[in-house]
Formats: C-alpha cells, structure tokens, sequence
C-alpha cells in the first residue's frame, strides 16, 4: 500500500475523531497543554499503526490509540499521580467498604436537587479529582457516550469491571457533589 | 478484584446504572425497572445518577479543540496542506456509504422516499431490529430517559409515553433511516410481541389507515396527530395492535 493510501485512511479514520481524542487526553492529563502533546502523539501512532486498523469503530480504535499514549506520557512525565493495578484493588476495596449504603435511605427530592444545582467548575473539580482508571471509564461514558463494550475496549478491561469503576465513580461524583453543598 | 467480593446489592446497583446507560436487553430491562420500583434504595440510586447525568449533559461545556491542533497534527503526519480542508470528511462520508453499500442495506440509500416507499423502510427497520441481537439501541422503560436520547440524534424527539396500564410495556428506542432521514421508532412490548412505534414528522402525505391492515405479513396501523405521522408495526394480532394504536393517542 503506498503512503499516500495511509493517508487518505489516517485523514478518514482518525482526523474524524480529533475532538473526541482531544477531550480524552484533556480529562486524563488534565492541562490543555499536556493534552495537545498527547494527541500530536498519539496521532503519530495512529499513523504509524493504520494498517493495522482493521474496520469496525474507529472513534474506539483512535482512543483506544488516545489513551495508551496518554498512560505512557503520564508514567514518563509524572509518575507519582499514576495509580497503578495493585493500589486500583485497594481503591476499589475501600470504595466498596465506605459505601454510601446507609445514605440510600435518604430522600430523593433534595438531593438530586443538589446535583442538579451543581454549577460546572465544581463538577469539572469533582471529576478531576477521581482515580484515573474511575476518571477515563466516566468520561468515556457520561461525557462523551460510549457504551460499555466500546469502554471496554479502549480501557482494556472486562465489562464488569467497566461497570463497577462506572457505578463509583457516578457515586464518588455524587458524595462530592453533596459535600461541597 | 472487584467482583470477587461482590454482593447482591451490590449487583443490583451495577444493573441499575446499566439499565440508565441502555445496556440491558428487554428483559433485564423489565426486570431491573420492577426492581427499582419495588426497593426504595434502587430508586434513590436511579434518580442521582440519572441527576448526575442531566447536570454533567448540560453543564459541563464542550471540550474545544485547540486552534492550530488540527493543523498541527496534519503537519506532522504529512498530509499535504494542499487537499482541502474538506476533503477528509468527503473520504470519510464515502468510506461510510461504501460500509453502509457492503453491510447489505443498498436498499436504503438507493431508493428515493416517495410516499408510496414510505412504508417499506418502516416495516424492514422493524424486521432488522427483530433479527438484531438487540431490538433498540437504548434500552429503557423509563419515557424520561428514552425521550433524552433521541436529542442530538435526530431533529425531533419523539412524543413517549407510558401504557404500561393498558398492557403496553415501553422497552426502548431507535433510529430506523427512512429515505435519507433518521426517524425516532420506540418499541413497546406486549406479552411476548414488540411492537416498533416509527414517528416521521412533516409527512403529511402518509396514506393513513387507522386500523391494522398488513404488509408483508405484519400488521401494521398508520395514523396522525400534530403534523406528526405515527406507523405501528407488529406481528401481534390486528386487535391488539389496534388497541395499541388507540391507547397511544388517548394519552395526553
């Protein structure tokens, strides 16, 4: 296949989802800055990787691409904000132990007033300050709607484990939510 | 990890949340939506996370890409800066089409809606969702979160509501493509049947029939209300499809 052809591929299967890889690396690194770096270089690897992209979804195939890069770059640059598998257990673990079970008994009325009165800094705060592996799966969800296979896919995790990291962190967001009221 | 030590509540969470994002098939859908009705706790959770949900929808301003990023990335990969700026969207709308051509749905693009073609899609959108593995793209009894997500996917949400006291259980949506257009279809479910509910706005031309006549084997009911053409297709029987139909305007 001549390079030209890897072009025309690149600007059909990637340049599509730009934003969508922009958005992801903003929410992962957390500065416009680092998020830029992330995706000029993970679009070079996309490039470099496009014979490889085999059909099927392209926007999971690039972010797929999107969030690796990102994991590099974050491990390269910072290693100390990475949370790595082991300590993820124990996030997970004290997440389930800390449950907010006992709040479910709590009306309903004021407190989805709450969230929904929450104004879009505290969110973006709320947000930034979950675990990463919780982060990335919420943000793929709720922000930029993909659903649980595709999620998956690009974080390389089993569906359940998609579905547990996305029920705590909506419930993290939540409790922060109500904190800060 | 996790699910080593997962409990039945703490199940029961993970399939409401599921439910939420329209991952359950119909009769997961039914089930967790009669949990949630049944056990307070369920419900609260159902409703922060669908508040959560709407606060980060409308909230949460879109991440704007960078100036310059595209161009940057262009640069960097080579793509000449003499192709237009549109034509990678032209190559991947062809790309798209050619998807569309190869995956066996030519009947869809290739043909001009007039009103006589007007049905066909219809009742071939409901066969194909019937040999889908799922039915709906968003699965949901909860009008609430059905209607929502027809936003930003077609022009007009549909009209939903709830017949779950004439026997109508409302399972989910989709889009189904009629001539070039994407219209809302809700699918309602009545014992073992599903029934696909297709609403065309502005298709005024829409020969009507009020009660089930069939097409192709299914019976099918065509009416409208505010500008709005409604088609009922089904394989249930002509009584309860009509029924249907009836009970469906009556709601207001």
């Amino acid at each position: 296949m001549p390079a030209d052809d890897d072009k025309t591929l690149f600007a059909a299967v990637v340049m599509p989802y730009l934003g969508d890889a922009y958005a992801l690396a903003r929410w992962m690194t957390g500065t416009r800055t680092d998020a830029e770096d992330v995706v000029q270089e993970a679009s070079l690897r996309a490039f470099r990787a496009i014979r490889r992209y085999a059909g099927g979804n392209a926007r999971a195939w690039v972010l797929t691409i999107v969030r690796n890069t990102a994991l590099t770059w974050m491990a390269k640059s910072r290693p100390v904000g990475l949370v790595v598998v082991d300590d993820l257990a124990a996030v997970e673990r004290r997440q389930l132990q800390s449950g907010n079970m006992d709040d479910w008994n709590s009306v309903v009325d004021p407190e989805t007033e709450i969230i929904a009165k929450a104004e879009a800094a505290r969110l973006e705060t709320a947000i930034a300050a979950l675990p990463s592996p919780f982060r990335e799966t919420l943000v793929l969800r709720d922000l930029q709607g993909l659903d649980y296979r595709e999620i998956s896919q690009v974080t390389d995790a089993p569906i359940g484990t998609v579905m547990s990291r996305l029920a705590r962190a909506r419930q993290r967001l939540v409790e922060t939510i109500r904190g800060a009221e | 990890m996790a699910s080593a030590i997962q409990s039945d509540s703490e199940r029961a969470t993970l399939l409401v949340h599921a439910y939420i994002d329209g991952e359950l098939d119909p009769v997961n859908t039914i089930a967790v939506k009669q949990q949630i009705a049944a056990d307070p706790a369920l419900a609260a959770e159902a409703a922060r996370v669908e508040a959560l949900r709407r606060a980060l929808r409308e909230k949460l301003p879109a991440t704007e890409l960078p100036a310059g990023l595209e161009a940057r990335v262009r640069t960097a990969v080579g793509i000449e800066r003499t192709s237009s700026p549109a034509s990678w969207r032209a190559m991947a709308a062809s790309i798209a089409v050619a998807m569309v051509v190869s995956s066996g749905a030519t009947w869809f693009v290739t043909r001009t809606p007039t009103s006589d073609d007007f049905l066909e899609p219809v009742v071939a959108g409901h066969l194909r969702a019937l040999m889908a593995p799922q039915p709906i793209d968003v699965a949901s009894g909860d009008g609430h979160v059905v209607k929502p997500w027809f936003n930003g996917r077609i022009p007009q949400a549909p009209r939903v509501v709830d017949l779950d006291q004439a026997g109508f259980k409302l399972v989910g949506g989709r889009v189904d493509v009629v001539g070039r257009a994407g219209v809302p279809t809700l699918v309602y479910q009545i014992r073992q049947h599903l029934i696909s509910l297709t609403a065309v706005p502005d298709a005024a031309h829409v020969a009507m029939n009020e009660t089930a006549t069939a097409v192709r084997g299914y019976n099918v009911v065509r009416w409208t209300a505010d500008h709005v053409s409604y088609v009922a297709v089904s394989d249930v029987n002509a009584a309860d499809l009509d029924k249907f139909a009836q009970a469906f305007r009556d709601a207001r």
